[in-house]
């Protein structure tokens, strides 16, 4: 697989590079902002790339919003947003309007290299990704009347891989079961859950998101 | 002193006025008795009534506008053309003594110079303009090199056209008839000449002038347009006819209207003399309106009121801080004179309390202010003192407040490029020690290492929480909405969001909404609270922020809230459960 990665620190940026590289995965180039992101993308055509989210010239967003530029010109690349923020808002806008082949990843995970791996597969097979902690706290938020309360273990443990961004199959695998009762399980947490979204359909995470932010479900 | 040479003046001027009245009615008795032929008051008992009225309107206006400006030139200029009006009466005089005769008409000369020298120096005394000086400069050297030349060389008997005085001139040193009769057309044409000059002055002032000092020129001024269409009248006449005949229907009526011209400037001197009387006391009147407690700016509005300039405005000086504020205690920038502003410093026991900005031709703002007004405006310079330092210290904590939230982006973006990066670059070498180590067949070092990497990532959490505490990075980025969203996804309690709004606001507004709801849910966790309602909306030029609870009742008073919201103004209002903070946001 072939990535760009860009982080305006150098020191992160190499050991990622380094990890990537020691996994057996094809950094083609490397990138301290995202102007010259965008360019590298524009002539390398790659797989996927890394981008954090904080670089220059403000440090604000600039990463966010060159990851949204790369999934408009070229829908074929994957992005992995890389963040040291745990904050659902930044995730969700980079899902909003494209939410297969992409990812959002705190920062100190991608220095386990499966962890890093396995989400670039993932984008690189059209998922979408999110990272658990970010999930961990929405479905561990505080709520007055808990709707996640009708539910059971296994069921919350599959809202929370839907979350995630897994497929169904990602799940079965993840929790050592059939696909089939993979359906069956999402098709009852989105009855009880009132979601009315097709739950196939690959807008799925964005939907399941969207429902443990929405102020009426807390 | 200044007071004594002052009441010295006064008597002097009072005894020139009864002087003046004497000697304008002998001067009566004389053109309607000897000089009856050669004046026009011997002519017509109106041209009579009209010229003495005219003499001795000028002799009041000028004592009346002595009293009430001393130290003005007005009253004196006033005062001496009313003496030189009389001269003709005296010239006309026949069979008088040749002296008199003889001085009367030099004299007589004299009265449009300087009746055109009261014009323009009103009303402050003072040409003020290049203009204006040259005017009167070269109208009075005419005036005195036509009288000389005419003393010198004119002999009566020799001028056909002469009516007033064909008896005697004891100064004659020898007789140049066609030198004479030069002077005569000079002055003829000079006098019209000086007359459009007068009246393009004045008209150019009107123009420049503010409308306040248009209302005190006008009634001065509409005596010199008259007085200047008379002599242009009277020289156009003389050129056609050069016997100035005091029978003559056409002279008598340009005497008449040039009496009245005069009658009316001493009309509108003696209007300014009772308008700024009038006007002191109203100014006088002005505290005992203001009552015990007056608001701000009541003194300023009563002034402006008072002298009837809505522009006036009070700079109230404050020697600590060495600058200008106005009665709110804001700053001002020091009022400066221009063309149609006039500025007068006020000061109380040798000290300077104010400066009052006005319209120019309000004379004497100084003077008119007595002590009342100036205790008044002492007492609103202490407020507006007391109210500027309350300004500078809201100031002060605004900037403390501020820098304290600068500071806290400033750590939280260090901590995240600084720490957090070198903690990311190390638990990532701790992974491949590990990794090697584990290659190496190094279980207990490949543990150890383990359990450093997992310490380092703990420590990495710790961080990232301790940075949003300080300040959360999506405030600043995202605003108030999706900061409140965040805060809420990890508060301890159950935090429903509201309403909030979707526009941004100045950062330091957003920063202290959001410390308000923290800090807020923090102490409905502390007592005990499961649920908290939170909302933000703004209600005209202010940001409420609002939280309810269903913890305990509140005991702690809020203290940092209650000063973050007070540093930028606004109001926080508590409740046992409740919280309500009012940010002005505009």
């Amino acid at each position: 697989m072939r990535v760009v990665v860009a982080d305006d620190v150098m020191l992160t940026r190499e050991g990622i590079v380094r990890l990537l590289e020691d996994a057996g995965v094809d950094v083609v180039a490397q990138a301290a902002d995202a102007e010259s992101l965008l360019r590298e993308v524009r002539l390398k055509r790659p797989d996927a790339a890394i981008v954090d989210i904080r670089m220059p010239p403000t440090h604000s967003d600039e990463g966010l919003v060159a990851a949204q530029r790369i999934r408009t010109d070229h829908p074929e690349v994957g992005v992995l947003v890389l963040s040291q923020y745990v904050e659902p808002s930044y995730a969700m806008r980079l899902l909003e309007e494209h939410p297969e082949r992409v990812g959002y990843l705190l920062k100190q995970r991608v220095f386990d290299a499966a962890v890093l791996v396995d989400a670039l597969r993932r984008i690189d097979d059209g998922e979408t990704v999110v990272d658990p902690t970010i999930v961990a706290r929405l479905l561990g938020r505080r709520r007055r009347q808990d709707p996640l309360a009708e539910l059971t273990a296994r069921e919350r443990e599959v809202l929370g891989l839907l979350a995630e961004g897994l497929s169904n199959r990602a799940i079965a695998d993840r929790l050592f079961v059939t696909e089939r009762t993979v359906e069956a399980h999402v098709k009852q947490v989105f009855l009880k859950l009132a979601l009315e979204l097709n739950p196939e359909s690959h807008r799925r995470v964005l939907a399941v998101l969207a429902y443990l932010r929405d102020e009426r479900s807390s | 002193m200044a007071r004594v040479s002052v009441r010295r003046a006064n008597i002097a001027r009072l005894a020139a006025g009864a002087v003046a009245l004497a000697y304008g009615l002998t001067a009566l008795a004389v053109a309607r008795g000897p000089g009856a032929l050669t004046t026009y008051a011997g002519q017509s008992d109106l041209a009579a009534a009209l010229a003495v009225v005219a003499g001795l309107a000028l002799v009041v206006a000028g004592v009346a506008t002595s009293f009430a400006r001393p130290d003005g030139r007005i009253g004196d200029l006033a005062l001496l053309a009313g003496f030189v009006w009389f001269a003709p009466f005296w010239a006309g005089w026949n069979g008088g003594p040749p002296l008199i005769l003889s001085l009367g008409t030099l004299a007589a000369g004299f009265a449009v110079p300087l009746l055109v020298h009261l014009v323009l120096a009103y009303p402050s005394g003072r040409l003020r303009s290049r203009g204006a000086r040259v005017l009167v400069a070269a109208v009075y050297l005419e005036a005195a090199l036509s009288a000389l030349g005419r003393a010198l060389f004119r002999d009566p008997f020799f001028d056909p056209s002469c009516w007033e005085n064909c008896t005697a001139n004891v100064f004659l040193v020898r007789s140049l008839p066609r030198v004479a009769h030069g002077i005569q057309d000079t002055d003829l044409w000079f006098a019209a000449a000086t007359a459009a000059a007068l009246t393009s002055v004045c008209v150019w002032r009107l123009a420049r002038a503010s409308r306040q000092t248009r209302r005190t020129l006008w009634p001065v001024l509409t005596g010199g347009f008259v007085l200047a269409a008379v002599t242009i009248a009277h020289s156009v006449a003389l050129d056609r006819m050069p016997l100035e005949d005091p029978t003559d229907p056409a002279f008598v009526s340009i005497f008449v209207v040039g009496c009245v011209a005069v009658i009316d400037l001493a009309l509108g001197l003696l209007w300014a003399v009772a308008s700024a009387r009038l006007q002191r006391r109203s100014v006088a009147r002005i505290v005992a309106q203001l009552g015990d407690a007056p608001a701000p700016g009541s003194l300023e509005s009563a002034l402006a009121k008072a002298i009837g300039d809505p522009e006036l405005r009070i700079a109230y000086w404050l020697p600590a801080s060495r600058r200008y504020v106005d009665a709110r205690g804001r700053p001002v920038e020091e009022p400066l004179a221009t063309s149609s502003r006039a500025v007068t410093p006020l000061v109380r026991g040798g000290r300077r309390v104010a400066v009052v900005a006005h319209a120019t031709g309000i004379a004497e703002l100084e003077r008119e202010i007595g002590p009342a007004v100036r205790l008044a405006l002492e007492n609103e310079r202490l407020q507006a003192e007391v109210l500027a330092q309350l300004h500078d210290l809201r100031e002060s904590r605004t900037r403390i407040v501020e820098t304290g939230d600068t500071e806290r982006r400033r750590l939280e973006r260090d901590l995240h490029d600084g720490a957090q990066q070198r903690l990311l670059a190390l638990s990532y070498d701790l992974r491949a020690a590990g990794a090697a180590s584990e290659g190496e067949g190094d279980l207990e070092t490949a543990s150890l290492l383990g359990q450093a990497t997992g310490d380092a990532r703990i420590a990495l959490g710790e961080l990232r929480e301790l940075a949003q505490g300080i300040h959360p990075a999506i405030l600043t980025e995202a605003g108030l909405g999706p900061a409140l969203a965040t805060l809420a996804e990890a508060a301890p309690v159950a935090v429903e969001i509201g309403e909030t709004p979707g526009e941004r606001y100045p950062a330091p507004v957003e920063t202290a909404a959001y410390f308000v709801v923290a800090e807020a849910i923090d102490d409905a966790a502390r007592r005990g609270a499961s649920y908290a309602a939170v909302g933000a909306l703004r209600h005209e030029q202010r940001l409420v922020v609002k939280l309810a609870d269903d913890g305990s009742a509140r005991t702690s008073e809020m203290i940092h809230v209650a000063d973050r919201v007070g540093a930028l103004g606004g109001r926080l209002e508590i409740e046992p459960t409740t919280l309500r903070a009012e940010i002005p946001c505009a």
